[in-house]
């Protein structure tokens, strides 16, 4: 069978026009050399089907196949699902992480241990003044000074109760402005199943949603950190999204299942979540915080008494611990003698005694949760960091590799250019000066 | 197959770096300028801890110290007080003897019962000796006068210790009660007082059964009394010494406290320093070679 004059032409024309989709996808990847969630593409070439020879092609007088040139195959978007498994998985322990911190340095700040504005020091300051009452029991002004010391320190105890209160209140106002009806979920769970109705109808289309699955990823990256996250392909483009420990996926195609209830979601909402429920860490702060103001008044009431030196109410002891006695009322001796001091002398020597010991727990407990909370949130840092590393290395747009892209891809097109003009050179020969002998 | 290197990740890299790098930094600084190790507990928190612990000894032994020092006050005024009762009691002795010679006249020996008379009131003057306008002789009735100068002899006060805490757990009684010395002076109770109400009425009766008591039982009780005085001096004495000794270990102790607090909790300048000028250099170079590697690109060498 006889090859066309022409083929020639053709084939360079394929490749012109391969060429010139690699470099506008080359200039894709520069220009989101800088987006978020970006995944490079690339065009995949591959040779278009063989012209077939049936005989004569080869000198041995067999058929043979005759090259046809280029065509773009696909236009691939470079990203390891792998990795994103992986770093998802590790996004939600930094969420988790990063939101204990910020929560337990709160409490921490407000002890101001150690130092001279820390309940500690305080105390140490209203022993102190029962010791001072101890040496003078005659004075009006030491039984002032102890009263006035004993309601500092009862202000304080007051306050820091008041400080856990408010970080907890906190929490849960952010687990309620996320999860709600126009919260961050229930926004990209919507843009995520538009988005999947999107990707779905290119591809039934025939055409690549390369842009649009990126976007995607992204969102499921920013739920991630909220929250555990899996992802199941549909097989249609379209994924369905299991959000935490809800019941029903959040997304399922096209369908949105939100709000939800989560109780141990993990991630951010997981630790907003332990952070302000009754039975968490800030919780837990309160119940030592009350044991300790509990354990302070009453082992001071059970020396002054009759009348109590503190009153609080039971169960809410720190939040509600004030001085129940007038400077007048303070009793230095049970017994009526001024310069009696036996009252004082008990109380002073309460000292460093099991109610100093528990606060003393309390800030060291405090201390060690703070800084193993930032330990967590260093190393899951570190690890996602290392992951968003592997990603960009997959996904990520490479300038340099680019820059050498464009000069290649040009190059291409320069040669295929060239090789359709030199076709056109010897066509010119065979139409314009075959047959025209001595003219 | 080695790692693709992006200019996403090179430019996240550096930033990371440089962001860790002067966090630390500023973490050093913090420490200089403070001159605290301990900022909060989760610095370290065994050694917050440990810092609250020494924190409270420091003001437990502060407060000891003022404990001791109002104690060694109290003694002060006591021991000066006995002093003058004893002095009192020793020139009332001479008078005794004077008195109890048969060749004093009748006009000598009311000259001395009236000089004694004269003593009695100075000796229950110093008994009424006060602290910062408290008692010291009256037991725990600190506002009450123990006696009543040119009035009846009873004590007003009552026999009740006093005590201060000196030491963690360490109290120790301060006041000596006055009934013990100058007694109630009625009823027979051959202390100070009464003795030597007995020696004026001996001294104005002046009848040699008088004069023979007075050189007998008067004289023995009076050296009994000096005797009584003396061991409560002494009793002054020994709570003095107990009482220096505790202000000394007091000293002591705090001086310790504060050494190992500061340890504790005080930044090691030195090293700090040092370290701050690594973490500049290291901040310097990260600086340099990351606003290098930032720049360029193939970009730079492409015509």
């Amino acid at each position: 069978m006889p090859i066309s004059s022409f083929m020639g032409l053709q084939t360079a024309l394929r490749g012109l026009l391969a060429q010139q989709r690699a470099l506008e996808v080359t200039s894709h990847n520069v220009s989101n050399a800088n987006t978020v969630g970006y995944s490079r593409q690339e065009a995949t070439m591959a040779a278009t089907p063989g012209l077939k020879v049936p005989a004569g092609a080869l000198q041995s007088g067999g058929g043979a196949m005759l090259g046809t040139g280029v065509d773009v195959e696909a236009y691939r978007r470079i990203r390891d699902t792998f990795i994103d498994l992986q770093y998802r998985a590790q996004l939600m322990t930094l969420g988790d992480a990063a939101t204990k911190t910020r929560s337990l340095d709160q409490a921490e700040l407000t002890l101001s241990e150690p130092g001279e504005n820390g309940i500690g020091h305080q105390l140490g300051q209203f022993w102190s003044a029962w010791a001072d009452l101890s040496n003078a029991p005659e004075s009006p002004a030491t039984r002032r000074a102890l009263v006035d010391q004993a309601a500092t320190l009862s202000a304080s105890l007051n306050r820091l109760s008041a400080q856990f209160s408010t970080v907890q209140t906190q929490a849960s106002a952010e687990y309620s402005a996320i999860t709600g009806a126009s919260g961050d979920v229930a926004s990209m769970a919507n843009e995520i199943a538009k988005l999947n109705a999107a990707i779905k109808d290119t591809l039934r289309g025939g055409g690549t949603a390369n842009d649009l699955m990126d976007r995607r990823d992204l969102l499921v990256d920013k739920l991630a950190k909220l929250a555990q996250v899996s992802v199941t392909d549909l097989g249609t483009g379209a994924i369905s999204l299991n959000f935490g420990d809800a019941a029903a996926p959040l997304v399922n195609d096209g369908t949105v299942t939100w709000p939800q209830v989560l109780t141990a979601p993990g991630g951010k909402l997981g630790a907003l979540l332990s952070l302000s429920s009754a039975t968490g860490t800030l919780a837990s702060y309160k119940t030592d915080l009350n044991n300790f103001a509990k354990s302070l008044a009453d082992t001071v009431n059970a020396l002054h008494a009759p009348p109590n030196f503190f009153s609080y109410t039971l169960g809410n002891e720190a939040a509600t611990l004030a001085v129940a006695v007038t400077s007048a009322a303070v009793r230095a001796s049970v017994t009526a003698a001024p310069g009696a001091n036996d009252i004082a002398l008990a109380v002073a020597a309460l000292r460093g005694g099991a109610a100093e010991a528990s606060y003393q727990t309390l800030v060291t407990r405090i201390g060690s949760d703070v800084q193993d909370a930032r330990r967590r949130e260093a190393t899951a840092e570190v690890l996602t960091n290392a992951l968003e590393d592997r990603r960009q290395s997959t996904s990520g747009v490479s300038l340099d590799e680019e820059m050498q892209n464009i000069v290649r891809f040009q190059r291409g097109y320069q040669a295929s250019a060239r090789a359709m003009s030199t076709m056109d050179e010897m066509l010119d020969v065979l139409i314009n000066r075959t047959g025209r002998v001595g003219l | 197959m080695s790692m693709r290197i992006t200019n996403s990740m090179v430019a996240r890299t550096v930033l990371n770096d440089l962001t860790a790098v002067s966090g630390r930094l500023t973490a050093t600084q913090r420490k200089l300028s403070s001159g605290r190790e301990l900022g909060r507990p989760s610095d370290d928190p065994f050694r917050t801890a440990r810092a609250l612990e020494l924190r409270k000894d420091l003001e437990a032994s502060r407060q000891h110290r003022d404990n001791v020092r109002e104690a060694l006050a109290w003694q002060t005024v006591s021991d000066t007080a006995l002093g003058k009762v004893t002095d009192a009691v020793q020139r009332a002795r001479e008078l005794v003897v004077q008195g109890a010679n048969d060749t004093a006249g009748a006009t000598a020996r009311g000259n001395l019962a009236q000089e004694i008379t004269a003593l009695i009131d100075s000796i229950k003057q110093e008994a009424n000796a006060s602290y910062s306008g408290r008692f010291v002789f009256s037991g725990t009735l600190t506002t009450t006068r123990p006696y009543t100068v040119g009035g009846v002899d009873t004590f007003a006060g009552n026999a009740a210790t006093i005590s201060r805490e000196i030491g963690p757990g360490v109290s120790i009684p301060i006041n000596q009660i006055g009934s013990i010395v100058l007694g109630n002076g009625a009823g027979a109770d051959t202390l100070l007082l009464d003795t030597l109400r007995d020696v004026v009425t001996h001294l104005q009766g002046g009848t040699p059964a008088d004069l023979n008591i007075l050189r007998t039982t008067d004289l023995q009780q009076l050296d009994a009394n000096l005797d009584l005085l003396s061991s409560v001096r002494a009793a002054v004495g020994a709570t003095t010494n107990r009482l220096d000794t505790a202000a000394l270990r007091l000293a002591e102790l705090e001086e310790s406290t504060l050494s190992l607090l500061s340890e504790t909790e005080d930044a090691d300048m030195a090293k700090t320093m040092v370290d701050f000028s690594m973490q500049q250099a290291v901040y310097q170079s990260a600086l340099k070679s990351g606003a290098n590697i930032v720049q360029v690109s193939l970009l730079d060498f492409l015509r």
